[in-house]
């Protein structure tokens, strides 16, 4: 305010100095609080009034206004003062000034000090001009930030490390597609642009593949391969959203590049089997060459002994103790080839365990025997604590004993002239079976925290002079270790050096099979007869008839044994076994002969054979009708799932597979046969009651729900409606997105719901064999 | 004396156990395959059968079973000797009708131990 009292007092503005009265008062109080800087020339181009903002925007030395000036002035002093920039020839400036005076014409201005300013000149009639100056500071940044906005968003846009799109929804056109995308397939955008999405892939499938992700619920991330030109495969996750675009509903997709990942994933998967095939063969050559190693350590061992026995009747006592030192070596070497093998099947979960009731007292006697002279050697006195009113507990009775055994031997290798003391106890705690502890103390050297520490590692002794001082494969604590565990129990140890250590043991007085989680499940599906099942096994090695002996004597089949083909075939023909096991390299006939005239010969031809050998030509074993083929080193879970395959019986161990998908079908299958199960398939709900209506119930059923002809909520309605199947065991796998509704209806109609995209096909097996309830505790048939 | 059917295939093995077995005081038979053992077992009738169990021809689970089979040969105490202490192997000899079970390399006060034992029973 002050300023414009100044102005108008000191500075003879000539609207005010005509003293016009009333309206010349109105008018310059308008030109004064006018928004924009306002100046006016007469025809000879002198300055004759101006306003407040003119002043402050030209900032004008205060005796520019106070006496005339004209229009070059103006010019010449700004120019003097710079506001043209340097090096400039003013008298230049001036002539193109003054020249356009004579028409309106509008140009920006920057002022030093950095504003704008926008001037209008236009010519007033009689001559002269009006020049109005406009701030557009303001306007200028504004505009100059958005199009940085602009540049900076383009240049995301380019450089962004993934793909993006932006796709019309009615029409599918690419509408915008970034150098993300570019880079990805290594061509130019344009090449997009303004195509359908589905047009632009390598296949009218692959694009419908690709607009149904796009369309699909915005949730979804989805793997998606796109191929570059030269066909190399990208694969990516594609991530998608709603978007307006220029007016219209469009979807804006990305794709991110996970073909690292990917083959990561699958270099994996891939160093997985083979890490799995290799610890496979690890496992067989390691029993094979215990086997191998043990038979002529049996000599060493053996003969040693009779010339000892010889040597002491002869009264040669210097002979009696060189042969009694070969004969220790000998078995000290074949405590260590065991203990490799034990370990070895612990650690290819092949170690099986076998319940029995076991009496404390003969079981704890049977352990003194054994370990007594071993206390003798180290001067050590065994003090054994066990009521005779003890009684017994269900576990297994080797692993309990070789327990004992390793503890009560480590005692006595690391006490000399002590005491090493075995005590047993029940304990009882609330309901239930209570547990039993064993505890081995002894009076010997004892470990610090830290050989505690790394007790039960396997190969690591409390310290590695120890094997040199005291012998030792170091596997016995670890051995232990695992044996209780699978026992269900636990084991403790606490320590002072110098003053002694003390072993815990602690078994459940039931043990359950939960408490084994290596062992596999190969006693689901055995048919409740099996001990009317024979089975074939033909084969020269001695190891695959002990295997097979094993694992299926276990499980109640009766076994005949041949080894070679002439045999084999005569005791087919006396007594037709109902399933027969064939190796292929044997001597006399090879196993492709007798497989050839099994099949010839019609009291033969029916039996299902499975070829169990090292030569991997599965399709000649098809064709001369083998039933099934394996390839050694023999697996004995798959083993057993296929002879349980094709063990006569009712349904139990059989799962009914509803689905329409022949894939799916095929994986599920796969993977409960892996678990012990067999498979049998339907393609929808009809076909799966009219399945059901022929065969006995099996022991679940894995249903789809959307499938043609009768889906799965019909096929459950039908079920539940017939009372030979109301009860039937059903399990959902469906990829449907199930409503409240749906959900519990299945609920009240099913076992489980399980979700495809949720569900590994894989880990169906184990997860049905636990549900269809077939796993069984494997007990030895000692009886 | 008491007569053992020893029922071995490994050479060593049946010339160790067998020595042994003389030198204890038994009388020896010898069969090399489960074949002859059955065999021998049915015509020589011997007081106790010590059985390998993987044996060519027939193995010992099903020698067993045979000679359990059999009326005649029924009542011998069988004792199946394998190999390492496996126990599935234990229960597949003792579920095929085996008496007891020892393991090869063979103690021989704990062999002694057992046939003494069934021997007593059976006598």
């Amino acid at each position: 305010m002050g300023s414009d009292a100044e102005q108008r007092e000191g500075e003879a503005c000539p609207f005010d100095a005509g003293g016009l009265g009333r309206e010349a008062t109105l008018l310059r109080a308008t030109l004064e609080n006018m928004a924009q800087g306002v100046a006016m020339y007469d025809a000879n181009y002198r300055l004759v009034t101006w306003n407040r903002l003119f002043r402050e925007y030209l900032d004008m030395p205060d005796e520019f206004f106070t006496s005339a000036h004209t229009f070059q002035d103006y010019i010449r002093y700004l120019g003097a003062r710079g506001e043209f920039g340097d090096d400039i020839d003013i008298e230049q400036v001036l002539a193109k000034r003054v020249a356009q005076l004579d028409h309106p014409h509008r140009f920006e201005r920057t002022r030093p000090d950095g504003t704008v300013l926008e001037v209008r000149r236009d010519p007033v009639p009689g001559g002269g001009f009006i020049a109005i100056y406009t701030d557009i500071t303001e306007r200028k940044l504004a505009e100059m930030k958005l199009r940085e906005d602009e540049e900076q968003l383009r240049a995301i846009d380019a450089a962004a490390p993934v793909g993006l799109i932006i796709v019309d929804r009615a029409s599918h056109t690419l509408l915008h597609v970034n150098g993300g995308v570019e880079r990805l397939l290594g061509r130019p955008a344009a090449a997009f642009t303004g195509r359908p999405v589905e047009d632009v892939l390598d296949s009218p499938e692959r694009g419908r593949e690709l607009w149904d992700i796009l369309s699909g619920p915005p949730s979804e991330r989805r793997e998606f391969v796109l191929l570059r030109p030269d066909g190399t495969p990208v694969w990516t996750m594609v991530a998608h959203g709603d978007l307006d675009f220029r007016g219209a509903p469009a979807i804006i997709a990305t794709f991110v590049d996970i073909t690292d990942r990917v083959k990561m994933e699958q270099d994996l998967r891939d160093a997985k089997e083979a890490a799995e095939s290799a610890s496979q063969v690890k496992s067989a050559f390691l029993a094979n060459m215990s086997h191998e190693l043990r038979t002529p350590l049996n000599a060493i061992i053996g003969y040693s002994e009779i010339l000892s026995e010889d040597a002491a009747d002869n009264g040669d006592t210097a002979m009696v103790a060189d042969l009694d030192k070969i004969q220790a070596a000998g078995k000290h070497l074949l405590g260590l080839i065991n203990d490799i093998l034990d370990l070895s099947k612990i650690e290819a979960g092949r170690m099986d365990v076998y319940l029995e009731q076991v009496f404390l007292n003969r079981t704890v006697d049977e352990v003194r025997t054994i370990v007594s002279p071993m206390m003798e050697k180290n001067g050590n006195r065994l003090v054994i604590d066990c009521p005779l009113d003890l009684g017994s507990l269900r576990t297994d009775v080797t692993k309990l004993k070789q327990s004992l055994i390793n503890l009560l031997s480590n005692a006595a290798k690391f006490t000399k002239d002590g005491q090493v003391s075995l005590t047993v106890t029940r304990q009882h705690s609330g309901e239930g079976p209570g547990s039993v502890r064993f505890e081995v103390r002894d009076t010997g050297i004892g470990m610090t925290e830290e050989q505690i520490g790394r007790l039960f590692q396997a190969f690591t002794q409390a310290d590695s002079s120890t094997t040199r001082n005291f012998g030792g494969t170091g596997l016995g604590l670890t051995i232990t270790k695992h044996f209780v565990a699978m026992l269900g129990g636990t084991i403790l140890v606490t320590s002072v050096p110098g003053e002694g250590s003390t072993f815990l043991i602690e078994l459940p007085a039931e043990a359950a099979v939960a408490a084994e989680p290596a062992k596999p499940l190969v006693d689901a599906g055995a048919p409740a007869d099996a001990g009317a099942i024979t089975v074939l096994v033909v084969d020269d090695d001695p190891a695959v008839h002990e295997v097979l002996a094993a694992t299926l004597g276990k499980e109640g089949y009766v076994l005949r044994h041949a080894r070679d083909g002439i045999d084999a075939l005569d005791i087919m023909r006396r007594d037709p076994p109902d399933i027969v096991t064939l190796d292929v390299m044997m001597p006399k006939i090879d196993g492709w002969s007798v497989l050839g005239i099994m099949k010839s010969e019609p009291e033969l031809a029916h039996i299902p054979v499975i070829m169990l050998t090292i030569v991997d030509d599965r399709n000649l074993g098809y064709a001369l009708g083998a039933s099934e083929y394996m390839t050694k080193p023999i697996d004995r879970q798959r083993l057993l799932g296929l002879i349980h395959k094709f063990t006569p019986g009712d349904g139990a161990g059989q799962v009914l597979v509803v689905d329409d998908d022949p894939d799916v079908r095929a994986m599920v299958r796969a993977a409960i046969e892996d678990g012990g199960l067999h498979a049998a398939e339907a393609g929808n709900g009809r076909e799966a009651l009219a399945w059901l209506n022929v065969h006995p119930a099996p022991s679940l059923v894995l249903l789809d729900l959307m499938m043609p002809v009768m889906d799965g909520f019909t096929f459950l309605s039908e079920a539940r409606a017939n009372p030979a199947h109301a009860d039937l065991p059903i399990v959902v796998l469906t990829a449907k997105e199930l409503t409240e509704a749906e959900r519990s209806y299945l609920a009240q109609n099913t076992l489980l719901i399980l979700n495809k995209s949720a569900q590994p096909i894989g880990t169906l097996g184990a997860a049905l064999a636990a549900i269809a309830g077939r796993s069984k505790v494997a007990t030895g048939r000692a009886g | 004396m008491a007569t053992i059917l020893l029922v071995e295939d490994n050479e060593m093995n049946r010339d160790m156990l067998s020595r042994r077995l003389l030198r204890n005081g038994f009388e020896v038979l010898l069969a090399v395959d489960g074949q002859q053992g059955v065999d021998l077992a049915s015509a020589r009738r011997p007081d106790i059968i010590l059985m390998d169990m993987s044996l060519p021809v027939l193995d010992g689970w099903e020698a067993t079973r045979r000679v359990k089979a059999n009326p005649a040969t029924a009542a011998i105490p069988v004792i199946a000797l394998t190999a390492h202490a496996m126990e599935q192997d234990r229960a597949a000899a003792l579920a095929a009708g085996c008496d007891d079970f020892d393991t090869k390399p063979v103690e021989l006060p704990r062999l002694m131990g057992k046939i003494r034992a069934l021997l007593g029973e059976a006598g």
